[in-house]
């Protein structure tokens, strides 16, 4: 009987821990909706994202990346949780320079195709902090790294439609950034499992 | 120097038959198809029966070439960029960013004329020309468009075919713009280049409808022993009554979208001796001032009132006053006194006051101006270059024209003309136009049109024309 017992136990913690691991942090909700652009027919590239969370937010330990292809820097807008690596890589036949004049101010030099130059972002002064990418070679280029305290932060499709997961119940300021113009943040309340809708129109 | 001139018939009959050549020169436009191209428009957008502008066209051309309000989406074809926006950041440390048109911003105008005329000589005799197909009659190629957030450029070249098959060529606008480059939107621009200078613009070629241009105020010729005596169009060099186009620089704006303001320093009385486009080393100024009253605002802002659906209604009263300063010293225009001897005179300074007023009143547009000019004609011996007299004749002309709208496609003109020039010996010069205007596509348009010499009835002609833009 004792033995049944233990087994019990032995077993009820081993779903648990399943659980636990499987779901999302604090069995959170989604934030999702639409970002509508003023005066542009695509409403894709727009970062939305809460503003504070509470907790500690480890980098993840692969590095994101943003690649250079066809003459773009692709994503052309890559949100990061502040301390990620970004690999830039050369996916083109030509050469390429990265370079930001944002915030600590960095050259990652020319590098050629298949090549790759890593920056970590972690001197973020104040969130979000936006780096615009260029590339000295080729002027027309331009990307954007947005570095943000949290993990609660998506991009805008070309509908405009994004979806934030996980996040904990509670109530938060959402904030959108788009490279030409400004929404007003707006307060929403998640609640666990459910989705929570918010729109925003930007404008200059 | 104040002999009895000439013959006034005479000289009248040698000042209309200038005036009817003017008939089939090579006029102007400025119907501009790489606009439709780049925000996918129709013509009728910014022109009621092109290229007479509406109250947006006037809007989007005193804008650079930006629509009122313009985004990203209006704009059909992209442009090139030329630099991300976050150089100017690195400026100087970078070349400040800019745009090419999407496409080859580059347009066609070719014009077709039907000329009949009617001339009297100076012998008495009369020429008669009838149904001369001069199919092409000209060929505009025009470049407009936008080289980013505040540059903008205009070029017009025409092509006419002269009936010895040869082909005269005139570069008539090539300029380029800083728009707003500073300060509050559109109180602001700088042009530089050879244009259509905005001292005279709005009545003189962007809002006419006929194809007969508005001789009495842009081709008198001022200079004569007892002051100007009719038109010229082949004085070199050329004289000034009120330049229809000019070398220089001009810079303009709008304020609180109902005021305009130009000023302007430009080359006057060309070409010069040696090769140089100046006739001598001394500017010419002018200013003009005006003012809207009621429909949309000179910038194309509109407030809370929406626009009428009609796009050439605008009420409105817009009234200017203008003046243009000349110095033609040094400058010699050869002449003869009433003896047939030879004499150079030379237009020491010259003054040009103008009043402009244009009003919009449902479908009809009723608009004119009033120049009054006065010139310091200098006479000198061609020899010896004394000095043998000295007068101030004054001259004035106006015009008045009402261009009323029957259907979208469908308007029509009139327009009387009337100059008294500098010599008082000299009858006034009046000629009524009578003009229908019939849009058979938004880019295709015939014209009717008969001009009349209101003093001499055996000066007179009837064209009809074809003008069509891409």
């Amino acid at each position: 009987m004792m033995r049944r017992m233990m087994w019990g136990v032995v077993f009820g913690i081993a779903v648990a821990a399943t659980m636990a691991a499987s779901a999302p942090p604090q069995a959170g909700g989604s934030i999702t909706g639409t970002v509508k652009v003023a005066g542009q027919t695509n409403n894709a590239d727009v970062v939305v994202y809460v503003e504070h969370a509470t907790g500690a937010f480890k980098p993840p330990a692969a590095p994101a990346v943003m690649d250079q292809k066809n003459m773009k820097f692709v994503p052309h807008v890559l949100p990061v949780l502040a301390g990620t690596t970004v690999k830039f890589t050369n996916s083109d036949t030509v050469a390429h320079n990265v370079f930001s004049p944002d915030h600590e101010k960095y050259n990652l030099g020319t590098f050629g195709t298949g090549l790759s130059k890593d920056h970590t972002f972690a001197k973020c002064p104040k969130f979000p902090c936006v780096y615009v990418q260029l590339c000295m070679i080729h002027p027309e280029m331009e990307g954007f790294i947005v570095v943000v305290e949290n993990p609660y932060v998506a991009t805008t499709n070309d509908a405009g439609q994004f979806t934030i997961q996980g996040v904990p119940p509670g109530q938060y300021q959402v904030a959108v950034w788009q490279a030409k113009g400004k929404a007003q943040p707006k307060l929403v309340t998640v609640e666990a499992g459910k989705p929570a809708t918010v729109d925003f129109t930007v404008g200059k | 120097m104040n002999a009895p001139g000439p013959c006034p018939r005479r000289l009248l009959c040698v000042a209309l038959a200038a005036a009817l050549l003017v008939v089939v020169l090579p006029g102007r436009a400025a119907a501009i198809p790489a606009f439709a191209r780049k925000y996918q428009t129709s013509c009728q957008t910014c022109h009621i029966v092109f290229p007479k502008l509406n109250a947006f066209g006037e809007a989007f051309r005193l804008r650079g070439y930006h629509m009122p309000a313009e985004t990203e989406e209006m704009v059909k074809q992209k442009p090139v960029s030329l630099g991300a926006p976050a150089y100017k950041r690195l400026w100087p440390k970078a070349v400040w960013p800019g745009e090419l048109p999407g496409n080859v911003p580059l347009a066609v105008n070719i014009k077709f004329a039907d000329v009949n005329t009617s001339t009297l000589n100076e012998d008495g005799t009369v020429t008669k020309v009838w149904s001369d197909f001069q199919f092409p009659q000209e060929a505009n190629i025009f470049g407009g468009g936008t080289l980013g957030e505040h540059l903008s450029f205009f070029s017009e070249m025409t092509f006419g075919e002269n009936p010895d098959g040869s082909v005269s060529v005139e570069l008539e606008h090539a300029r380029f713009d800083f728009d707003s480059p500073f300060g509050p939107e559109d109180a602001f621009h700088l042009r530089i280049g050879k244009m259509a200078p905005n001292v005279a613009d709005g009545f003189q070629e962007m809002w006419i409808s006929t194809d007969a241009a508005i001789d009495s105020v842009f081709s008198y010729n001022p200079i004569g022993v007892n002051g100007g005596t009719g038109l010229a169009e082949d004085v070199t060099p050329a004289p000034i009554s009120l330049p229809a186009s000019v070398r220089g620089i001009e810079a303009y704006g709008i304020i609180r979208h109902r005021a305009m303001w130009v000023g302007g320093v430009v080359n006057g009385i060309s070409p010069g001796p040696n090769g140089q486009f100046d006739g001598n080393n001394a500017k010419d100024l002018y200013a003009r001032f005006d003012y809207k009253l009621g429909g949309m605002g000179l910038d194309g802002y509109l407030g809370d009132k929406a626009p009428p659906a009609e796009n050439w209604r605008d009420n409105s009263l817009r009234v200017g006053a203008l003046v243009y300063r000349g110095d033609g010293s040094n400058i010699n225009f050869a002449s003869a006194d009433p003896l047939g001897n030879p004499l150079n005179i030379q237009d020491l300074h010259f003054l040009r006051y103008g009043l402009y007023a244009s009003l919009f009143v449902q479908d009809l547009n009723v608009f004119g101006a009033f120049i009054h000019g006065t010139d310091q004609l200098q006479s000198l011996d061609p020899v010896t270059a004394e000095t043998l007299g000295l007068t101030q004749p004054t001259y004035r002309s106006w015009f008045v024209q009402a261009d009323y709208v029957f259907y979208p496609w469908l308007q029509g003109t009139w327009r009387y003309e009337t100059l008294t020039p500098g010599d008082p010996a000299v009858q006034s010069l009046r000629v009524g136009v009578w003009n229908a205007s019939m849009l058979i596509r938004a880019n295709v348009k015939a014209m009717i049109e008969y001009q009349r010499d209101l003093r001499e009835g055996r000066n007179h002609s009837l064209n009809g024309l074809v003008r069509f833009a891409f």
